[in-house]
C-alpha cells in the first residue's frame, strides 16, 4: 500500500518528526552527559538510491543501531555512527562507569573491533536515542508506539540498509526517510538517525495529526 | 588481489544492471546484504553482465529492470545474448542473500532470494557455477569483464570466484 504525501503532509509528518529528533537528541546527550547539537530534520521521498547516499554511500563502513517500529506506527530506525566516532561514543558512556582508581579499557588499534562492553553500550545508547524518539511519537499518535528489541551490527551502509529497503520496498519505488545528524561539538561526534515509515503507517499519523486529506 | 578502481568501474544500483563486452570494464555491486547479485561471462566473446536483484517476485518495473528476479532474469539475460554472449557457455555466479538484521523477516528475505534465483536459473537450463550466498556479512562484488573473475570484498576479506 502506498499513501501520496501531499506538500502540506509532509510539512505536517516533517515538524512532528523533527520534535520527535530533538528529543532522541537530547537523550541521547543526557545519556553521554554531553551537549548534543540536533541538525533540522531532513524529510524526503527517495529512491533506495538516494537512501543509501544520505547515509554516506553503500560501502561506507557504519556501527549501526537498528530498532524495528511496531504499534500503531511501523517501520525502521536506525542509529548511525562511523567506527571512529562509535569509539569516541563508548568511550564517553564508559567513562562515568570506572570506579577510581580503575583503569579505562585497552584501546584496540583496530576501528572495526569493539568489546562487548562497548557495543553494550553503543546498543543502549541506540536504544535510548530512538526509544525517546518513539515515545514522542506515540504521544502525538495518542497510542503507544514500541521498539523492538535494538541489534547493533558493524558493517558496509548498503549492507545494512537493503534489509530495510526489501521490507519496505515490495510494493513501493519510493520510500519516505528522515534523517537527522547528532553532532558533539568538543569532540566531534556526528551519528544519523534514520527513519523509514510502513507507507500504510503515514495514513495512522497523518490522521492523528488531523492533516490526513491535506 | 584488489577490488579496483577504476573509470571504467561501471555500478549497478539496486534494481538496475550493468553490462560490457569492452576488456578494462570492473562492473561493480555495492554493499550487497540481503540483495542478490548475478554475474554471467562469455568466455569466447568477453562479454559481461551483473544484475543487483532485490527481491523474488514482483511485477516489472521500469525504472528498476532487475528488481525482481522473476520479472527481471529474463531481460538481464536477454540483454547479455544481445551483447553476443551464449548462455549454455557462460560462468553464472552469485553472492548476497546474507542476513545482517532480524527485520520484518530479514533472516528469510535473503534465503529467498537465493532460493528464488536457483530456481529460475534451473527453469532456464542453467546453473550456479560458483556462488557466495548467506551468511551474516556485507559483500561488494566486482565482475571484470577482462577474464571473468568474479570478485568478493567483505569488511574482513576479499576473495574470488
Amino acid at each position: 500500500m502506498t499513501l501520496t504525501l501531499s506538500e502540506a503532509g509532509q510539512t505536517v509528518v516533517a515538524g512532528t518528526f523533527g520534535r520527535a529528533m530533538k528529543r532522541a537528541g537530547e537523550a541521547l546527550g543526557s545519556m553521554s552527559g554531553q551537549i548534543i547539537d540536533v541538525q533540522t530534520p531532513m524529510l524526503r521521498r527517495c529512491s533506495a538510491a538516494d537512501v543509501l547516499v544520505m547515509a554516506g554511500g553503500p560501502e561506507s563502513v557504519v556501527l549501526a543501531v537498528y530498532v524495528g517500529i511496531t504499534g500503531s506506527m511501523q517501520g525502521h530506525a536506525l542509529l548511525l555512527f562511523s567506527p571512529a566516532d562509535a569509539h569516541r561514543l563508548a568511550q564517553i558512556l564508559l567513562a562515568g562507569l570506572l570506579g577510581p582508581g580503575e583503569l579505562p579499557m585497552e584501546k584496540s588499534n583496530d576501528i572495526l573491533n569493539y568489546d562487548e562492553l562497548e557495543l553494550s553500550a553503543l546498543q543502549e545508547a541506540g536504544n535510548v536515542t530512538i526509544s525517546a524518539f518513539l515515545n514522542e511519537l506515540g504521544m502525538h499518535l495518542h497510542e503507544p508506539v514500541q521498539p523492538t528489541p535494538p541489534q547493533v551490527v558493524i558493517e558496509m551502509a548498503g549492507a545494512v540498509l537493503d534489509a530495510v529497503l526489501l521490507d519496505l520496498m515490495s510494493e513501493a519505488d519510493q520510500v519516505l526517510a528522515a534523517k537527522t545528524t547528532f553532532s558533539e561539538g568538543g569532540r566531534a561526534i556526528d551519528g544519523t538517525l534514520f527513519v523509514l515509515p510502513r507507507p500504510d503507517s503515514l495514513r495512522v499519523l497523518l490522521d492523528a495529526l488531523g492533516a490526513i486529506g491535506i | 588481489m584488489t577490488v579496483a578502481e577504476s573509470p571504467n568501474l561501471m555500478v549497478a544500483g539496486i534494481g538496475e544492471m550493468v553490462l560490457s563486452s569492452s576488456a578494462d570494464a570492473h562492473l561493480v555491486a555495492y554493499g550487497l546484504g540481503s540483495c542478490i547479485a548475478l554475474a554471467v561471462w562469455d568466455p569466447r566473446t568477453k562479454v559481461g553482465g551483473l544484475a543487483h536483484f532485490m527481491l523474488p517476485a514482483g511485477p516489472a518495473n521500469g525504472s528498476s529492470p532487475v528488481k525482481f528476479i522473476d520479472s527481471g532474469l529474463d531481460l538481464f539475460l536477454q540483454a547479455i545474448e544481445a551483447r553476443g554472449a551464449m548462455l549454455s557457455r557462460c560462468s553464472v555466479k552469485a553472492a548476497g542473500a546474507a542476513a545482517m538484521l532480524t527485520v520484518g523477516g530479514g533472516l528469510a528475505i535473503g534465503k529467498r532470494n537465493s532460493e528464488a534465483l536457483e530456481s529460475a536459473l534451473r527453469d532456464r537450463g542453467l546453473n550456479l557455477t560458483a556462488s557466495a550466498l548467506g551468511g551474516t556479512a556485507g559483500r561488494t562484488v566486482q565482475l571484470e569483464v577482462a577474464d571473468g573473475r568474479f570478485l568478493i570484498k567483505s569488511l574482513s576479506s576479499v576473495t574470488e570466484l
